[in-house]
């Protein structure tokens, strides 16, 4: 595996489309909730396919858009990489695929949802990719943890959704233009 | 109309404006799949619900695939699992290709300078709300910290986090 570096950009990989899919199939099946810890490791450090600054920019779209937001992140790669072609590749790794096998499963198992061995293994499971979507976002925001306009502006979308638990839509709404204007004012110098 | 046909309109509806993820339009799908129209009871409901957390990959979409089987059997099914994924889908990709496309703009410069800080704290946030409901012990909560510290110190691969996590709730630890 190449060493990842976290301020340099290092050269970018050309995704096949098998790759994506097959990526994006990973992703999707061993994820629970996870996803997007998952997909920064296989896109931004080991396949390189994306900068991290092309994975927040993806992120931030996907945030601001309805919709399952870790499928956008799979369309935003695909697309990003190899167009159309690409979003619909990656689409059907991460939720065609899974989705008909899913589907089958569940019709096997429609009535035994409280198999304990299931949910025990379940409970280590979320918690575990709770933490590491956590993870994710701090690792983020690490480059940036001298800059006190990131900092208190991510600490604000934390604290509304997590803590005070406003709408997302609302605290978007209100904390944008906010960050746009502090950007603007402090003259931050933009990526 | 046919109810396959409101049941595809509607999901198709609330996937569109479901900022945040399907679950924040949930208790609507929820209301008028059971209340309204009767298709599902409410144990259907969190049946499938529970299901669809338990089965590997896009638990949302296949929730909806599950509700639309019973409203129209397999054709049902597809229309309920295409309504919820591909609006989203359309938007993401047409958002992006412009997004991409008016990259070197200013305005966009400032938008991104300005949007990145709340998709930090937004992750992050994310994260917190999924521990709060899935942390329902001292285990588990030392699990989410463990996870989130080492991913954040070391190279681990993920996966072995999670594996790990699933192996401490098959003995039943967590």
């Amino acid at each position: 595996m190449p060493p990842s570096v976290e301020s340099e950009a290092p050269p970018l990989a050309r995704a096949s489309l098998r790759a994506l899919f097959y990526e994006f199939l990973k992703i999707s099946l061993l994820g629970f909730g996870g996803g997007i810890a998952l997909a920064r490791r296989a896109v931004v450090e080991r396949r390189r396919w994306l900068s991290d600054t092309d994975f927040v920019d993806a992120l931030t779209l996907c945030q601001f858009m309805p919709g399952p937001n870790v499928v956008g992140i799979a369309v935003c790669v695909g697309t990003k990489t190899r167009g159309l072609a690409g979003a619909l590749t990656a689409f059907a790794g991460f939720a065609a695929v899974p989705g008909a096998i899913g589907f089958t499963l569940a019709l096997l198992y429609l009535g035994q949802t409280q198999i304990p061995l299931v949910q025990n293994i379940l409970s280590g499971i979320s918690a575990a990719a709770a933490g590491l979507m956590i993870g994710t976002g701090l690792r983020l925001l690490r480059p940036h943890r001298r800059d006190p306009r990131i900092i208190t502006f991510a600490a604000l979308a934390f604290g509304g959704l997590a803590i005070a638990k406003f709408q997302l839509l609302l605290l978007l709404l209100v904390l944008a233009p906010l960050s746009v204007a502090a950007t603007v004012i402090t003259g931050a110098k933009p990526r | 109309m046919s109810p396959l046909g409101r049941m595809t309109l509607y999901l198709g509806l609330m996937s569109s404006i479901s900022f945040g993820g399907i679950p924040s339009v949930l208790p609507g799908i929820r209301d008028f799949v059971v209340m309204t129209n009767g298709w599902l009871t409410d144990r259907d409901f969190a049946n499938f619900l529970a299901l669809a957390q338990t089965i590997p990959g896009p638990n949302m979409i296949l929730m909806m695939g599950l509700i639309g089987w019973k409203v129209a059997g397999f054709i049902g099914a597809i229309a309920g699992a295409s309504a919820t994924a591909v609006p989203p889908c359309t938007m993401y990709f047409i958002g992006y290709r412009l997004w991409d496309r008016f990259r070197d703009a200013a305005w966009q410069k400032i938008a991104r300078a300005s949007l990145a800080p709340l998709t930090f704290g937004l992750v992050v946030a994310g994260g917190t709300v999924m521990a709060q409901t899935a942390d329902k012990s001292w285990v588990a909560i030392g699990i989410s910290a463990a996870a989130a510290a080492l991913l954040l110190a070391t190279r681990l691969n993920p996966l072995w986090l999670l594996g790990a996590a699933g192996a401490l709730g098959a003995l039943g630890l967590v």
